[in-house]
């Protein structure tokens, strides 16, 4: 009788001990949300797109394979959590990285927008220099309503980086240094060309 | 002995029956469709490449709707107890989510490549309208608002070449937008101007026909001003002697209507006095019979009609004087030549001299092509 007993007991220990050994790694798939949650925040789909696209890719993954291993009989959660500690350890890198690639941006923008002030101020200068004759007059109107619009945008670009919106004042600060330094041939080939005359 | 053989019966029962039990749970437990879900997570994970979320937008987000629905549901499923669970809509839904994806990838592609021609085409196009435009309106009198949207204009232009170049086609087709508005809207206002004043044509042909004629029959000089071209023609015997450049008043598109508009006037003159010396600040100056009979019945009809004020004068003392030179529109509607060009005109002319002003000698097509 008491032998029954024992292997009832053996029976149904293994069936308990096969059928509920594995626990959803709950702690693990938090840390990893939050460690993608703190990616995001960092911007990290603004300057390392890629690189974040791939760490939601693999999260996908975890979460698929975590919904198949809850689906067996069996559990066994222990890839799952290697999977998850390297997807923690990647989107940490990510995070690390889109801070990296906004420093860099940011500096670039600093760069740029110390670069358009001294051609500004050297259009300033050259305008003054510039021909008057004939249309040069009627050419440099025009030029300083181009300047007037150049310092507008680089005031917005300002802003947008005040704001740490460094990627959209990157372009807008692009795009009237490209400008400015368009004038700033213009204006130097005119004078050239008056030189060369003389 | 029979009791060991009973024992050893049961436990053999108990080994097989375990074993058995569990190869009948696994065999008939429903299976979770892994390979559905994979594949649509794999088209997500495409579309996304395929910059789904910003180019298909729409089908992107039913896809990853679509996907985010399976795996709730298989969830759901999965708390079931065993044999109770069912994994058709999790199947349904993956499918439907790898069908939306794929659509959203295929959708993204196309409507990337569309957009990034239509926007080339744009930037081409826009930029041509500019290059064009500037040289016809470089001289152009246009308000310091007309010229500052033209700006702006430019500027989101130079903006969206930058994000095309980056490849942020949705960026850079709000730019575009943007930049196309300012300019169309204000060049074609411009040219709707360009295109009222020119309807004076056939009277400036006519003036510069009868005036050339005169100067044919009289076998004497007459002056030509061409206010569009800014030039200064003059002629003897009916054909070109001379051609210089001139400057005018500051609002010299249109006929001069009040004293004080910066306008040059539009019409048949005559010089009346000559000055030189101390009797004129622009070196020399030849003094036209500015307002003509024709300026003053326009004049008086304007007051009449209400569209200048009963208080308006009409304005004198128009000339052709020295000074000029400086490469721009500065007279009080004035015509200004340089002073050594002044030296030549003044030379040859006297009192009666006819000088007609134009707004252009060519038509406004030729205009626009030259």
């Amino acid at each position: 009788m008491k032998n029954k007993v024992l292997m009832g007991l053996a029976a149904i220990a293994m069936v308990a001990v096969l059928s509920g050994c594995g626990k959803k790694p709950q702690v693990e798939i938090d840390a990893t949300n939050a460690a993608i949650e703190a990616a995001k925040t960092a911007e990290a789909a603004v300057y390392v797109p890629a690189e974040f696209a791939a760490v939601q890719d693999s999260m996908n993954v975890i979460n698929a394979d975590i919904a198949a291993r809850e689906s067996k009989l069996f559990k066994n959660f222990g890839p799952a959590k290697v999977k998850l500690a390297e997807t923690l350890t990647l989107a940490n890198q990510v995070a690390a990285n889109a801070a990296v690639k906004k420093e860099e941006v940011k500096k670039e923008v600093e760069t740029l927008m110390t670069e358009i002030k001294a051609v500004i101020e050297e259009n300033t200068a050259l305008m003054k220099k510039a021909p008057r004759g004939k249309e040069g007059a009627a050419v440099l109107e025009q030029i300083k309503t181009e300047m007037a619009t150049i310092e507008g945008s680089v005031v917005e670009a300002q802003a947008m980086y005040d704001k740490g919106a460094f990627m959209d004042a990157l372009n807008k600060v692009k795009a009237a240094k490209e400008r400015a330094v368009g004038i700033n041939t213009e204006l130097k080939d005119a004078i050239a060309k008056v030189k060369a005359r003389k | 002995m029979r009791k060991v053989w009973r024992d050893g019966l049961i436990f053999a029962a108990v080994a097989v029956s375990i074993p058995l039990t569990i190869i009948l749970l696994i065999r008939f437990t429903p299976l979770p469709p892994i390979g559905e879900m994979e594949i649509a997570r794999e088209t997500l994970s495409k579309a996304g490449k395929n910059r789904a979320d910003t180019y298909s937008k729409k089908l992107f987000t039913q896809a990853k709707i679509y996907y985010d629905s399976a795996m709730v549901n298989w969830q759901k499923e999965n708390k079931k107890f065993i044999y109770f669970r069912d994994y058709d809509k999790v199947a349904m839904f993956a499918e439907l989510s790898a069908e939306k994806a794929s659509q959203a990838a295929e959708n993204s592609l196309s409507s990337t490549s569309s957009l990034k021609i239509k926007l080339k085409q744009k930037i081409d196009s826009l930029n041509n309208l500019v290059s064009e435009n500037n040289e016809l309106f470089t001289t152009y009198p246009l308000s310091s608002e007309t010229r500052n949207r033209i700006s702006k204009g430019k500027m989101l232009l130079s903006e969206a070449e930058i994000a095309y170049k980056k490849g942020q086609y949705l960026q850079a087709n709000r730019k575009i937008t943007d930049s196309e508005y300012l300019l169309t809207a204000s060049y074609e206002s411009v040219t709707a101007n360009l295109k009222n004043y020119f309807k004076s044509y056939s009277v400036w042909k006519n003036w510069v026909d009868k005036t050339i004629k005169e100067s044919k029959k009289n076998r004497g000089y007459s002056i030509i001003i061409d206010k569009f071209s800014r030039k200064c023609f003059v002629y003897l015997n009916g054909s070109k002697k001379y051609e210089f450049e001139a400057e005018l008043g500051k609002n010299w598109v249109g006929d001069k209507r009040v004293k004080g508009d910066k306008a040059t006037p539009e019409g048949m003159y005559k010089i009346t006095k000559k000055f030189e010396g101390r009797k004129t600040k622009y070196y020399k100056a030849l003094l036209l019979d500015y307002p003509n009979d024709e300026d003053k019945k326009r004049f008086k009809s304007e007051i009449a009609r209400g569209s200048l004020p009963a208080s308006a004068k009409i304005g004198d003392l128009i000339e052709i004087h020295g000074n000029g030179g400086k490469g721009i529109d500065w007279t009080e509607g004035c015509v200004a030549l340089t002073d050594k060009e002044m030296d030549v005109v003044f030379k040859i002319v006297k009192v009666g001299t006819p000088v007609t002003i134009v707004g252009s000698m060519v038509d406004l097509q030729y205009v626009v092509n030259r």
